[in-house]
């Protein structure tokens, strides 16, 4: 809680239409005040201050402000008609961070609540202030401070997790968007990403309902509700804006193929999910409504991929795969692009990490195991591809994984299923909570929000969390044969992943490093990822004065500084950011000029020692 | 789209300067509800309107949080920096991405670096210093807003073009034996005629230099002068600047254009040539301004009769160190003498009014500090406790106002604050030592600020004989000047443009540029940069050279950005392009000293530099204190290179540079 406070100092919102004649008193105008125990006078002396000088300023530069700073705080501002959200920060916070903050707790409310204005018009504003604070407090909690620099997702270290079981998951996700409503997914384990489909973004706002429902589910007095399904799944309205539904829309899911294994009962949606071909991917790609800055790298990173991935999948005709250029013939030993990766365009880059958790092939016993952009992606692929095709014929049947360990693990699963719904009964599901505004738009001129239902189905620590259409709900068939196809591999996953240790993280080595990946949204680090990972510490003050300085300067690759106790290298590609420290060695320099200085050193060094992390810096 | 705004804590507008697209973007928003030709005025009303209530919500967080705005980003990248000194409150605004955050912070630091060499310790009474800034004649003001106005375009066209004052260091002109023989022509000839002079009005040259554009030639300081401070001198070649603008950069039409509009009433005689560009520096949007520009123009007009003297000195307050302290803003006289177009002659004069100045100080200082101490909750002696006691103050304070006379109106009202403050302070019946003092303290210091006004601010009356060395002895000063230099004018000229060049330096492949500091003596090192079509240099000429400048200047701010932060060395890959800066410190020997802790400042703290807060001689300070009875040398060095070199050669280059280029044998051009 002590970090909490720290990172956030202040957040409010403040309704300036509620506050326009001169007698109105501005607490009229206060939404939500964060900290809430704060006392009113002084939460109006903020809004109002506030609020007055954004609107000044606002009107003399035409554009609203962005960024206010104090001597003590600094605050992220974001204003849209009469609202005014307001974020502060201590003033050591990456002022981009404070941003991306506010910009993530903005989008996320609206995500689970529609439009900002109806939803203020149809809840109270102690419903809403709830709500608030528990965003907020999901966005703040339990991440080291590199975490918070870089917004990245929280993810299992995959280093320590056998990468059949990341395969295993993906595959799940797969398996579940055969049906035609369901849009894309994630897996979570303990608050943390197993595998996602969707973009960071997305599967960041998705994982607040996930911690919501875990907070829920530890409690007895869990309202309790049973879905058709019997068992720990719950649904809730959530809202996807035009951009994001277009990009979970466009994954081409061969429906030709899908076709005789679902019946169509989505008759508009058949006209955007018809089959599609690499090519006409990339034509609907180019044409499709222009995507915010922030995604057009995953639009054009993960669609191809899951093209790419999909097309093996369920492609009858081989020679179709083959003659893909990116695509190597299913049983190639070693990709033949496999060296020429990381030269490759960014997207190309991309493509393949985008899916690192998932992808990992184990098929033959001598295949190396990297961490992360592996090599053999779409060997573990193709294998799928041979293994699963004749079992895909129905959602419903149980994945049969080829392999030694799956004959086992099937009825140990088939045990932990029959505990697990037993238990369930008694456990939350929130089923059909009604939306609470169809179809809102919060004004002409901004792009429509579009409800969709998020469907959860809870395996203890772990959570499938889809994307559906509403009316999957409904559809109880659909919504069995999901549940049914996914139980038993949940039930496996869960299990796996449970017994593996929390781990140390990896051997700290003489030497700090943290790796982001800016597509995925990801970090890899060795420094101790503890909450509250002191922000005071040289790695994490030069790493987020560096990152800072990446996001200002767009032809700047690389950087080393130095002060009289840390050197830090600081390297980044369109795709992501490394930085690296080496411990010990003598500090002791004059700062002059010396080509022997240790600090100049770094950047070979980073390019050796995090190699074996899955960092290539070559 | 800039401008720059100084208001007292009532909203009151002290100063402002626009340039042409922000005030048409205040016109614009404020013409639908105004009515056109109401002249100056009216566009005074407009900003201080609309800036209102950002000014009075700035007072109110200070009241109430005890925390005050520091700047404004909006989504189009505006920028609006906000600093408080005392009472008054800038406020810096950049519209056009054509200024950082850290750059308008320190125009602000700069601007009031300016006013305090113009108003000196006036600018330590919020009080006098507002009714300085904004006389009550409209005319008056009128002139004084144009004058500040102009310098602070000088300083602006200056920082944006010189790599001296982006790195605020002076740069010498490069020539040894005739820096050499100026130096002592200087001291033998010319200062020494000067002083022994009886033309000179009981005036005394402490420093005299010669400047070549911005560059030094040649600088004397008398042997019974203090250094004159980097900050301070840097300051004097703006102002020099400001009243002899050099054209160097006639084919750049910006400075141009920047330089006609205001210096009509300080240049000699009124060129016509001024009042022409003037007209055509005014662009077509601003047609319906012209009543308000020809209006100001008359103005002006009306005050150019008689035109000033220009023989008259400008007042500057400078700091002095002497034994017994540090004295800020001490007035000094100071003569700028043409010798031709681009070279300039400066003279400083100690005025034999001088040690009033110094007693004010220290009855400042004593008074400052005692309101500090009382405020702090200290009481009785502890509170009266400091180097210069209360009653060391008592009898001196008594012996200053009986030397001052009681003749005039502002020794009077000093004598009877003073007598109350020492009635409430040492009688029986008093309050003594406590928090209700502190009022009469202020007010002391106010009524000491108003006798400094007094004795160096205002011109004598029109009867007496202005304290000045004489038209005749300046002019010969000017012609003794002009004969030693004649053959070397146009050399200089030249010299000033291509200092040193990269040529010079073939044993060095791959560097493209290079700037070394000196931050112990302010001095600075660096090839020529030129930017425009005419002159060719060895980085290309027009777009190829503007692109390399412009990637010098981000590299110094963001070199500065990370010296901020605690971090001397930096090397950036950017581009096709390598950047390294190294900051060091070496005693006196040369030893290079161990890198030391710097420290880390807040992003709103003063800006890096030497100019308008020194913080290498911070630095210094701060870094001594583990190097007693050593004298430290503080270095700077930022190289550019080509991407494609080996970092090893890079940093071999560097080390060359920083260890060669103070070692005048060693270097080809010293």
């Amino acid at each position: 809680m002590a970090e909490l406070i720290r990172r956030c100092s202040n957040f409010f919102l403040y309704d300036g239409s509620k506050v326009t004649g001169e007698g109105d008193p501005t607490r009229e105008g206060i939404c939500y005040f964060y900290p809430e125990e704060t006392p009113i006078d002084k939460q109006e002396l903020l809004c109002g201050q506030l609020a007055g000088v954004g609107r000044c300023v606002s009107e003399l530069s035409s554009s609203p402000v962005r960024i206010l700073r104090l001597r003590r705080n600094k605050y992220a501002i974001h204003m849209k008609d009469d609202f005014f959200w307001a974020l502060g920060c201590s003033v050591e916070v990456p002022t981009v961070s404070v941003c991306e903050l506010l910009d993530q707790l903005i989008k996320l409310f609206c995500f689970y609540n529609g439009s900002i204005r109806q939803s203020y018009q149809l809840n109270s504003r102690e419903t809403l202030a709830a709500r608030w604070a528990r965003y907020l407090s999901h966005l703040q909690s339990g991440s080291s401070e590199l975490h918070h620099i870089f917004s990245c997702l929280r993810t299992i270290d995959s280093t320590n997790v056998d990468p059949l079981l990341l395969l295993k998951a993906a595959l799940i996700l797969q398996a579940c968007q055969r049906c035609p409503l369901v849009l894309a997914g994630c897996i979570l384990f303990r608050g943390r990403v197993v595998s996602t489909q969707m973009s960071p973004e997305l599967t960041m706002k998705v994982m607040v309902h996930e911690s919501e429902t875990y907070t829920k589910a530890q409690k007895p007095n869990g309202l309790s509700s049973t879905s058709s399904s019997s068992a720990a799944v719950c649904s809730t309205t959530v809202f996807l804006t035009m951009s994001e539904l277009q990009y979970l829309q466009s994954p081409p899911v061969d429906k030709d193929l899908r076709s005789h294994s679902t019946p169509h009962k989505d008759g508009p949606l058949k006209k955007t999910r018809l089959s599609r071909t690499l090519s006409d991917m990339a034509s609907t790609e180019s044409d499709s409504s222009d995507p915010g800055p922030s995604q057009s790298p995953q639009k054009m990173s993960f669609s191809p991929c899951l093209s790419e991935s999909d097309n093996s999948l369920f492609s009858p005709a081989p020679s179709q795969s083959a003659a893909d250029p990116l695509h190597p013939p299913p049983q190639s030993p070693e990709p033949p692009f496999s060296n020429g990766k990381h030269s490759h365009e960014a997207e190309e880059e991309a493509l393949e990490q985008s899916y690192y958790q998932s992808f990992h092939s184990n098929g033959d016993g001598d295949s190396q195991i990297h961490n992360k952009g592996d090599d053999s992606v779409f060997e573990g692929n193709s294998h799928f591809n041979g293994g699963g095709r004749e079992g895909d014929t129905a959602c419903g049947t149980v994945f049969d994984f080829r392999g030694g360990e799956s004959g086992n693990e099937e009825s140990h699963d088939d045990k932990e299923l029959v505990g697990d719904s037993g238990r369930a009964q008694g456990q939350t599901a929130e089923v059909g909570d009604p939306p609470p505004c169809y179809g809102a738009f919060d004004n002409p001129e901004e792009s429509p929000l579009i409800p969709m239902t998020l469907y959860l189905h809870r395996v203890k620590g772990l959570v499938l969390a889809l994307l559906v259409e509403p009316h999957f709900l409904s559809d109880t068939a659909s919504m069995e044969e999901v549940y049914h196809s996914s139980l038993a591999s949940l039930n496996g996953l869960e299990a796996h992943l449970r017994t593996i240790s929390p781990g140390a993280p990896g051997a700290q080595g003489p030497y700090i490093f943290a790796h982001f990946d800016c597509i995925q949204s990801t970090l890899t680090t060795n420094l101790s990822g503890r909450p509250g990972g002191a922000p005071e510490h040289p790695f994490v003050r030069a790493t987020s004065l560096l990152h800072l300085h990446f996001c200002n300067t767009e032809t700047l690759q690389e950087a080393i500084i130095r002060s009289a106790g840390a050197a830090v290298y600081g390297t980044r590609s369109v795709a992501q950011e490394t930085y690296f420290q080496q411990h010990g060695g003598s500090l002791r320099n004059s700062g002059i000029p010396n080509h022997q200085d240790s600090a100049f050193s770094l950047p070979s060094k980073a390019r050796h020692r995090l190699l074996k992390h899955g960092v290539n810096l070559l | 789209m800039k401008c720059l705004l100084i208001a007292s804590e009532s909203a009151e507008v002290l100063f402002h300067w626009t340039d042409p697209e922000f005030q048409q973007n205040i016109q614009a928003q404020y013409g639908a509800s105004q009515e056109e030709g109401q002249g100056l005025p009216a566009f005074e009303d407009s900003i201080s309107t609309l800036f209102a209530p950002i000014i009075i919500s700035c007072s109110t967080m200070v009241d109430r949080l005890g925390d005050s705005y520091t700047s404004f980003t909006t989504e189009n990248n505006h920028i609006y920096v906000l600093h408080q000194f005392d009472e008054c409150l800038y406020i810096a605004v950049n519209g056009d991405g054509e200024e950082g955050e850290d750059d308008l912070r320190r125009k602000i630091y700069v601007m009031k670096k300016i006013i305090e060499v113009l108003f000196g310790m006036v600018t330590l009474s919020s009080n006098l210093l507002r009714r300085e800034l904004r006389p009550q004649d409209t005319e008056q003001r009128a002139r004084l807003w144009k004058h500040l106005q102009s310098l602070l375009e000088t300083y602006s066209h200056l920082r944006e073009n010189d790599q001296s004052f982006l790195v605020e260091a002076v740069e010498r002109l490069i020539h040894p034996t005739l820096c050499e023989q100026c130096i002592e022509f200087l001291e033998r000839r010319l200062v020494q005629q000067l002083n022994s002079s009886v033309e000179r009005a009981r005036e005394e040259v402490l420093h005299a230099f010669i400047l070549v554009h911005t560059k030094l030639l040649a600088f004397y300081s008398s042997r019974n002068a203090s250094t004159l401070a980097t900050s301070d001198l840097l300051a004097l070649i703006i102002m020099a600047q400001n009243m002899y603008p050099s054209n160097t950069d006639l084919d750049d039409p910006g400075p141009e254009v920047r330089n006609t509009n205001n210096h009509s009433f300080y240049t000699p005689e009124p060129s016509p040539t001024d009042r022409d560009s003037n007209k055509r520096g005014s662009t077509p949007v601003f047609e319906f301004m012209d009543p308000d520009i020809q209006m100001a123009e008359d103005s002006l007009q009306t005050l150019e009769v008689p035109p000033p003297d220009p023989s008259t000195p400008r007042r500057v307050f400078l700091e002095i160190s002497s034994k017994d302290g540090l004295y800020p803003m001490m007035p000094h006289s100071m003569y700028c003498l043409p010798l031709w177009p681009g070279i300039t002659l400066v003279l400083l004069t100690k005025i034999p009014t001088n040690n009033v100045a110094a007693s004010v100080y220290k009855y400042l200082e004593a008074f400052a500090k005692l309101e500090k101490r009382l405020s702090e909750g200290q009481e009785g002696s502890a509170a009266t406790r400091g180097t210069l006691t209360i009653h060391d103050i008592r009898s001196k304070l008594d012996k200053f106002i009986k030397a001052l006379g009681p003749s005039d109106l502002q020794s009077a009202q000093l004598q009877n604050v003073w007598t109350e403050f020492k009635n409430r302070a040492f009688a029986r019946g008093g309050t003594g030592f406590n928090k209700d003092l502190i009022p009469w303290c202020k007010n002391m210091k106010t009524q000491l600020c108003g006798i400094y006004r007094q004795c160096f601010l205002i011109d004598s009356g029109p009867g007496d004989i202005p304290q000045r060395l004489s038209p005749g002895l300046q002019e010969r000063a000017q012609t003794m000047v002009q004969e030693k230099l004649m053959d070397w004018k146009d050399f200089l000229l030249v010299k000033s443009k291509r200092n040193i060049t990269m040529v010079s330096y073939p044993d060095f492949p791959g560097l493209i540029h290079f700037i070394c500091v000196d931050r112990s003596t302010g001095q600075m090192i660096a090839p020529s940069l030129n930017i425009t079509e005419r002159t060719t240099s060895e980085l290309g000429k027009g777009p190829v050279a503007q692109f390399i400048k412009s990637k010098v200047w981000s590299l110094v701010s963001t070199t500065r950005r990370f010296l901020r932060k605690g971090y001397s060395t930096v090397t950036l890959r950017d581009g096709d392009f390598y950047f390294c800066y190294f900051l060091w410190f070496e005693n006196e020997t040369g030893y290079k000293l161990e890198a030391g802790d710097i420290p880390i400042l807040p992003d709103d703290s003063a800006p890096i530099g030497m100019l308008a807060w020194d913080y290498y001689r911070k630095l210094l300070r701060y870094y001594s204190k583990n190097h007693q009875g050593e004298v430290v040398k503080c270095y700077e060095l930022l190289t550019v290179h080509l991407g494609v070199i080996p970092t090893e050669i890079i940093l071999q280059h560097c080390r060359q540079l920083a260890s060669k280029l103070w070692e005048p044998s060693r270097n080809p051009l010293l």
